[in-house]
Formats: C-alpha cells, structure tokens, sequence
C-alpha cells in the first residue's frame, strides 16, 4: 500500500474514531477491500457517506456501505445505473447450480465466458432501460454459457478424414495427423484460428439457440424482445457477413419469422441447419471449415460476439479439466494406497511379482502388478452400446490377491474412466509406491487405544481415514497439558460488563435446577389419568384385575448432567473470537454453579498427528475457583485444529462418569485442519467419525461454530441436527449459555 | 379416547407402480420366507404406493398405522372398551394383522416411542409371536401374515433414532427419487399431463435436488411434481401452479424462493 494511502486512512481514522469505536474497527476491516476499487484520493468521500449513514441509522446501516463499494458508492458517483453482478447473485447462483447440477460460481470478469465450473460475466449490466431486463439479460448470459457446456462445444473431437479438417492440412501434412483432433488443435489448422474459432462459436451458440429453446422455453420466450433489440444493434451490411448470422440466431431465438436473407447462399443454408435438433458440434465444425475462405476474402475483423455468446476459451476448459483430472488422480492413487495398506501384510511382496493382468478390457494393463477389473457378468441389463471401460470396476488385484474396493473407490474408477476411457497403469503403480512409503513411515507406536502413554499424560488414539473405510491404528498421539493461570483483570472486567446479563442468567438457570415433566400411569398424582382410568373400568368389567395406575403425576426430576466444554484454541481463533470464548466460559461456568451440574473444559490445539495437545482447565470434579478462572484468562491461540483426538479423549472421560446426560459441546471456528494430511475431506470425516463414536458411547455431542457462513459440509461433520453455526462472535457470550439451557431442558 | 390414525385397505384394483429395481420382487420372497420389511427414504418417493401394490400383488389386507409419540402399546394391540355395561375386547391394529393374515404397515415408526417398538421385536424375528398380556394370550403369526416398516432417515434427531436391535430384523429398502424417465412416466400416469410438461416438471425437480445442501432441506419430491401436474392439468398456468405446489413448499427464504421462480421461469 502506498504511503499517501496509508496517511489517508490514518486521517479517516481521527475522523471516525471519536464517532465510534466499532464502526472505526469495521472501516479498519474493510477499507484494504474498498482501495481495491477506490482512489485513495476518493476516501474522504467515501467516509464522509459512511458517517452520514452511522448518524442516521446505525453500524447496522453501515455495513452495505462497507462491504460492497462498487455499488453502494462508486456507482452512485459514476451516476451509473443497470444492475450489478452482486446484486443479482444471491438469486442466480442457486439458479446456474440448478441448471448445471454442480456448483457453477459467477464470477465477475472483463469478457464473457466459461471455464466449465465458472461462468464469467460483466459486474454490471446497464443496457437496457428496464432493470428487470437488465437482470433478465444476466440470466440469458448464464443459461447460454451454460448451454455451451451442455452440448459438448467443448468436447468436440474430430475423427481422423472428418469433413471438417480443412483440405488443405489433410494434403499439406508432413507428420501423421493426430488420431482425432480436439478444440484447440482445430483452431490452430487454420492461418487465421481467431476467424475459425468465431465461424465455429456462431454454429455453436445456433444450437445452443435451439437446445435452450427446448430446455428453458420459458426463458426464451420471454427474451424475446431482447434478441429482437439486439438484433437491430446489429448493423446491415452486404450480404454474408458474420453480422447476418448473427441476426439470424437472435431472430430465431426470438422466434421472429422476419426477413430471410434474399439470396440463399450454400453457406447458409448450411448454417440453418445447424439449428436442427440433431446437429453436433461436428457440423458446426463442418460450416467454419466451409466458411472460412470465404468470410476470411471479406476485409476486416469479424463482427464482434453478440454478448451472450462470450468468448470460447478452449484453453481455459482444458485447465480446469487438467486439473480435476489431477485431482481424481491424486485422490485415487491416495485411496487406493490407503486400500492397499489396510491389507494384511504379505510374506515378501514384490519378491514374486507373478505379473497377471487378468484384465477383462484393459489390454494395456498387461505387465502391471496390479490391475482393477470389471466383475464378470455384472450389468446383466447394461446396453452392449457401452464401450467396455464402462462397466462397474469392482475390485482389483495385485500379486495375485484380490482387494475389494470400498464404494467411494470404485465411484473415483469410475469417473476416471468416463474421463480417460481406462485406468493408467501408471496410477496404479504409483498408489503400490505410495502404500510401500506409507507402511516405512508408520513407526511401530505403542499398544492399546487411549492408554495413557510413557508419561501419564499422553494418549494415543486411531484415526478414521474415509479412503479405506478403516481406521489408521495408532496414529496420533495427545498430550493432556497443564495450563498455567493468568491473574489480571480479565476475569472482572467481564463479570462487570455482563452483570445485567448475567443476574438474568442466573435467574434461569435457577429455575431450571428441577426438571418437571408429566408421567402418566402413576400411583398417585394431581390429575387423573382418563385414558387410563377408562382402560381399567374396562378391565374390571373383563374380570381382569384393575390397575392402581390412575394419575397424572408432574414429576421433577434431579439433573444428573455432566458436560465438558471443548474449546478450540487453534491459531485462527486470535484476536476477537479468542476475547468472545473466553467471556462466554467465564458466563457459562457462573450459570452452572448456580444449576449444580457436572462440568468440565479442555482447550485443544495440533501440530501434526505427533502433537495433539489437550489443556486442562477444569476438570469434571474440580471446584470452580480463582485458579480456574485464571486458567481461562490464560487461554490463547496456540496451533492447529485436529479435532479428532481430543474429542475421543473426552469422550472417554465422559463414558467414564456416571450422570445419566453426558453432553459433549465444542466450540470452535471452522474446518478442522493440521499442518500435515488432515485437511478437507479426511478431516471432516475422522471428525465426524470421532462425533459418531461419542454417540455410540452414550455421549450426546453438540458442536458450537463461529463462522459467519453456515458451510455446506457442516451438517455432514457433525450430522443435522447437532450443531450451530453462530455468524456473529459478539453474540457468543449470550448465545452459549442460550445453547446450554435449549439443550438440557 | 385417544383416535390413531389407521387405515385397513383391500386393494381390489392393481394399483399403478413403477418398479424402479427389483424391489417388488424382493419383497415377495421376503414375503413367503415370513420375513418382515423395512421401508427408508425421503418424503413421497413412493413408499406407500410400494405397499399398496405389494398387498394387492400379494392378494393380503393392508393395514397401515401412522405412528406418532402418543402411540401406547395398547393403541398397537387392543384394549377392553365398555359397551351396553359390558367390558369388550378390541383388537388393535397389530393384533388385527396378525389373526386376519394382513399386511401391517408402520408408518414412520421412529415416531413412536421405544417402549412401543419394542412390542414388535417377536414378532419381526423367527419366533412371529405377539404376547398380548391383557388376555393371557400369546398369538402366532400366520404365514399370510407380513410385518412392514418404514422411515425417513433425513430428519433424525439423537432422541429418534431407529434401535439397532429393531433394524437388524428387517429387510431394508432404500428408496429414492426415480431415474428421470421413469418419474416422467409416473408424474404423467398420475396427473394425466402431457409428456413434454411432465419432463418440464422432472427437470425442475431435478434442478432443486441439486440444491439440496445449498439452501433447500431438501429437493421436491414425486409427489410434489403430481401435485403440480394435477393443478396444470385442471388448467392452472405452469407456473403458477409450481410456485403453489413446489416452490412455496420447499422453502421460506425469500432469496431461494426468487432464485426458484428463476428455475421455473425459464422452464415455462
Ligand atoms: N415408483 C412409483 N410408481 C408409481 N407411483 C409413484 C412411484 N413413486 C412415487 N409415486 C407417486 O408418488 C406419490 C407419493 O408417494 P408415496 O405416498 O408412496 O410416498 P411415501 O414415500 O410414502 O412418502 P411419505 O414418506 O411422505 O409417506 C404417490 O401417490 C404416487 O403417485
Ligand atoms: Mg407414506
């Protein structure tokens, strides 16, 4: 950041500091955002509004002027008007996830295009006069790059002899051409690839013209008035140039009979044909190739792209799928080693590499030591139009033995295949490599789970690995730590600033020491049991003893709880998250001395599956007291969170307790994730897993997350209906104990 | 007296289903190896209608109870009523199956109570016995007779989870949404739209399945398209009649309710 930048912002802050200390800290927050799209120079303004909106209404009314500057401010300076990409996003990415099936992010970006996972689009849109075109025209752009990717523009391979490789290379050819030619390599046959590669996107966007108007007729139709607008911004011009194309495809997109062109050219017709439900993108292909000498004998540049069209970037689809594909490949060669290691060892493999490929369908395994294969006989309906890749890959074999393959494997196989059309030998080899190097590593560690280790105070503990459905057998070791005790002010000044709140509290959790509920079928009570009543008059009649069991009694039950808190105390909870955990202990502990349950807290921390750390603040049996409370002053950010081992170590001390309601709560900011291999998937499910063995164990786990989005991969971790996700750290301190009173009454 | 929701049904008519695997068949021999089912799925996919034709294609009654937390034992297997002075034995549902030879289906059965569950437990294993205490009797199950049960694992909370010791008598099924063609098929049958509409409405549901864990609970179901189809057919505009039946049903969040008029704008 320049100098004169960081002088401006200090200038702002003397103006917004004295007019309040939380808009001073969100300005703080947002302004490295706001310079991204603002002049420094431009600064001033921008916090003169922002003032002007706190005076009026609030930090709350700030935070648009904050967040998004590009529209709330620059716009209305610009005094520009249309719809931005921002506004609209909220409502068009569940609709392009809905087209597409997967998630299809919008991004802004200066031309429009698709990669395939994302679609490119302009940050605003201004048209039109009518916003609800504007927003309309958002849509049709989305659907439309959507459609290039769902009528295989990008798939296009063109056989070896096909009609649309341009004669002159099939003659010109010094080298054996390519057996098929894919999108790219077709541009670049021709002298000019641009002309081709804009022939070529015409024929396309015709047929993704005509599938939309299957697909999404809906859509279409109402876009009618806007191709027909655009099609008059195209300018007439003699007859064949690109132009008239492109006012064909808006007129029949709008379904406008019109004018047809006077004069049908053999080009034309050839490109009306392409809007035929059957064309592929081998016809499009077909009219660039046929077109191309002739556009290319026009002067000038071609008409550029009508907007919705875009570009085609073929290069940028070939990125994204080089990179799933290295994706699936890491993941199935990570999978499949772990497979392989969850086998119980061999005498000497390797010595007796009997190298069989008993490869039904995948000649090119022979030589291999292993080799995945497609059970025999399975698919008994499957259609024989299948290519042989096709069929479901069940398990593999290597050095003679036959591994099965858990299903999450065999679903990796099979989208490899669908993409590769085989499974590399290579892929396989390198998972055998890759298993060999994983057996070296796992340094024989001590014996039984959990078992306190060496010391008394170190743990060792399995961890689920999802790949082979299995667990990694003594793979983390946890040290319980002490913590050494803070005194300071911490603790008072906290119970100062929530007294109000914390007399309320009390109150509650008071009335809450006597758990009431109504049992029904009771020897005595204050209300009579109808049903019941009636029952037994009619068992008397029937000769059958009568029950005494009559009344309705409301009955309070002692509590009989005991919960440990478990408290992330990873690197990312520095600062604010930190101050707001700590301050909702120190509420919580006050509360629960008032109700009188069990309760413990542990903070946690990881580097690496070695260096699991459990701190001790209070544990189940130890009064709450001047050093516990010094403890949780003195809790601060350390490492990593891997939250495995420590929720198994609890859960432990819980199944070890005798209260009838054992709660596990935890509390912590995001992902679990370590330095070393426990990120994403893995450490979402050894987390979830560790949740599920609580529970098998009796232990009620209840997960508590800061984060301002509730991620989608939170419900999978801790299942439904056992989390919440807080997206506001200042309401910790009062939500946590709200939490604790929902769950135990 | 407490009223529980069931229905005893001769089905005298082939009611219309789409087989999506082999589960019919399955269930038959299930069926004639006296072998009780379990049904789980998500909401209207088609379970009941799976019932429904396998009693008629087992020729057997079906009675089917809706089971909630209030549900007693007694509510399962009878009680003595008082009629004219006189104490009078009623059989309950369960009891009723078992000496007619009917098919007895427990809906949602994680709604009932433990202690009610667990009256099925002899009689979804080898022994097909059903002890009723009140009458000092004990019967056992014909073999006409089958024991179906069925639940929705999506909305599980700790409190209502199936007992182990429950599911490992059955034969489970897993149901889920049609392949595209076939809820076509379905959605046509059942509402008598065209084709062409009816894989409109497929297509839209296929969309909002999609969402499922970006925003919706969960996608529209089978029935939800029906509902839809059978408003279109009465002449109600497309979409207005998806907004009524599946949009506004799914969701109560304004953006995602904007987001889904987008979907069904564009499909009509
Ligand atoms: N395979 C199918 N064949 C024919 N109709 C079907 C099929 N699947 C679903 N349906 C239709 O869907 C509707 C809803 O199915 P059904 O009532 O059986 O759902 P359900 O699984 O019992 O749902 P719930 O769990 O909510 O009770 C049925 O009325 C039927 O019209
Ligand atoms: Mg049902």
């Amino acid at each position: 950041m320049p100098d004169a930048a960081l002088d401006e912002i200090f200038r702002q802050i003397a103006a917004i500091w004295p007019v309040s200390h939380a808009l001073c800290n969100s300005f703080l927050k947002t302004v490295k955002k706001g310079l991204t799209c603002l002049h420094h120079s431009q600064l001033a303004d921008w916090v003169k509004t922002i003032l002007a909106a706190y005076e009026s209404g609030g930090l709350h009314q700030t935070r648009q002027l904050l967040e998004r500057v590009e529209e709330t401010f620059l716009c209305a300076i610009r005094g520009e008007t249309g719809i931005s990409l921002a506004e609209v996003t909220g409502r068009l990415q569940p609709y392009a996830t809905g087209l597409a099936g997967h998630p299809l992010e919008l991004i802004p970006g200066q031309e429009v295009y698709t990669d395939t996972e994302a679609v490119y689009l302009p940050p605003r849109i201004a048209i039109f006069p009518k916003q609800t075109d504007n927003f309309l025209f958002y849509k049709l752009i989305i659907s439309f790059q959507w459609a290039f990717t769902a009528i295989g523009t990008f798939s296009l391979h063109l056989p070896e002899g096909s009609p649309a490789i341009p004669a002159a290379t099939r003659r010109q050819r010094t080298v054996p051409p390519p057996a098929c030619i894919c999108l790219n390599d077709y541009f670049n046959l021709f002298a000019k690839p641009a002309v081709a590669a804009h022939l070529f996107h015409l024929g396309e966007t015709a047929r993704a013209t005509t599938f939309l108007r299957e697909r999404l007729p809906g859509l279409m139709r109402e876009s009618a008035p806007i191709f027909q607008a655009l099609a008059r911004t195209i300018p007439q011009s003699a007859g064949g140039s690109t132009g008239d194309l492109q006012r064909t495809i808006l007129l029949r997109a709008a379904q406008d009979a019109g004018e047809t062109p006077s004069a049908p050219h053999p080009v034309t017709s050839l490109f009306d044909g392409l809007f035929r439900e059957n064309a592929t993108s081998q016809d499009s292909a077909c009219f660039a190739t046929k077109a191309y000498a002739r556009f290319l004998d026009q002067a000038g540049e071609p008409a550029p792209p009508i907007i919705f069209q875009g570009v085609l970037r073929p290069a940028e689809v070939l990125a994204v799928q080089r990179k799933k594909r290295a994706a699936a490949k890491e993941q199935f060669i990570e999978a499949l080693a772990a497979v392989i290691n969850a086998q119980p060892p061999q005498d000497a493999p390797g010595e007796k590499e009997k190298n069989e490929a008993q490869g039904t369908g995948f000649p090119e395994l022979e030589g291999q030591t292993a080799a995945v294969i497609p059970p025999e006989g399975a698919e008994k309906d499957a259609p024989d139009t299948k290519p042989p890749g096709e069929k479901t890959l069940e398990f593999i074999t290597i050095d003679d033995s036959h591994i099965d393959l858990p299903d999450k494997l065999k679903k990796m196989a099979r989208e490899i295949v669908e993409d590769l059309g085989q499974i590399p030998s290579q892929y396989i080899s390198s998972a055998k490599q890759a298993a060999g190097k994983g057996l070296a590593q796992g340094n024989a560690p001590p014996p039984r789970e959990g078992e306190p280790l060496a010391g008394a105070n170190l743990f060792i503990f399995d961890e689920w690995d999802y790949r082979r459905a299995g667990f990694r057998k003594n793979w983390c070791s946890l040290a319980v730590k002490k913590i050494i005790p803070v005194t300071g002010t911490f603790v008072g000044n906290t119970l100062e600033r929530y007294r109000g709140h914390l007399t309320r509290l009390k109150r509650q959790f008071e009335m809450m020491r006597n758990q009431e509920r109504f049992v029904r079928r009771q020897k005595d009570g204050n209300e009579i049991d109808l049903d019941a009543l009636i029952e037994t008059l009619a068992d008397i009649k029937a000769g059958l003893s009568p029950s005494e069991d009559l009344y309705i009694r409301l009955a309070r039950d002692k509590r009989n709880i005991s919960a440990l808190f478990l408290v992330d105390m990873s690197s990312s909870t520095e600062g604010w998250v930190n101050t707001a955990l700590k301050e909702a202990l120190i509420l919580m502990c006050e509360a629960l001395e008032v109700l009188g349950d069990t309760y413990g807290i542990y903070g946690f921390s990881g580097m690496r599956r070695t260096r699991s750390e459990l701190f001790r603040i209070k544990d189940l049996a130890e009064p709450y007291n001047d050093e516990v409370k010094g403890r949780i002053a003195a809790i601060g950010p350390q490492e990593y969170t891997r939250m495995g081992p420590p929720i198994r170590h609890l859960t432990r001390l819980l199944a070890e307790s005798e209260a009838r309601i054992k709660l596990l709560i935890t509390l912590s900011d995001g992902k679990p994730e370590d330095y070393d291999d426990y990120k994403g998937e893995y450490a979402i499910e050894d987390t979830r897993h560790a949740l599920i063995e609580a529970k098998a164990q009796g232990v009620h786990p209840f997960c508590i997350t800061i984060d301002k989005q509730a991620h989608a991969y939170l419900p999978h971790m801790y299942g439904e209906v056992n989390y919440i996700c807080i997206d506001e750290v200042g309401k910790l301190p009062n939500r946590i104990p709200e939490i604790y009173r929902g769950l135990t009454s | 007296m407490k009223k529980i929701a069931t229905a005893t049904q001769i089905i005298a008519e082939r009611p219309f289903y789409l087989e999506q695997a082999e589960e019919l068949h399955i269930a038959k021999t299930a069926y004639h190896n006296g072998l009780p089912i379990l049904l789980k799925g998500p909401t209207g996919c088609g379970k009941t209608r799976f019932m429904q034709r396998l009693a008629w294609e087992l020729t057997r009654p079906l009675i089917t109870v809706s089971c909630h937390d209030d549900l007693s034992t007694s509510d399962l297997i009878g009680r003595f009523l008082i009629k004219g002075g006189e104490a009078v034995w009623m059989d309950g549902p369960l009891t009723k199956a078992v000496r007619t030879g009917a098919i007895c289906y427990l809906d949602e059965i994680v709604e009932a109570r433990k202690d009610t569950t667990v009256v099925i437990h002899p009689l979804a294993d080898d022994r097909r016995e059903l002890p009723i205490e009140k009458l000092g009797e004990t019967l056992t199950a014909p073999l006409e007779f089958m024991l179906a049960i069925s639940y929705n694992p999506g909305y599980q909370s700790v409190l209502k989870d199936l007992k182990q010791s429950t599911r490992q008598r059955f034969v489970s099924f897993e149901f889920n949404y049609p392949p595209p063609e076939l809820e076509a098929r379905i959605v046509l049958e059942e509402s008598g739209i065209e084709q062409p509409l009816a894989e409109k409405l497929v297509q839209m549901a296929t969309m909002t399945r999609s969402l499922k864990d970006s925003g919706l609970q969960e996608g529209a179901s089978t029935r939800l398209l029906i509902h839809a189809g059978k408003l279109i057919k009465s002449g109600i505009q497309p979409r207005t009649a998806c907004k009524a039946t599946i949009t506004e049903t799914l969701t109560d969040d304004h953006e995602m309710l904007a987001a889904l008029e987008e979907i069904t704008s564009s499909l009509f």
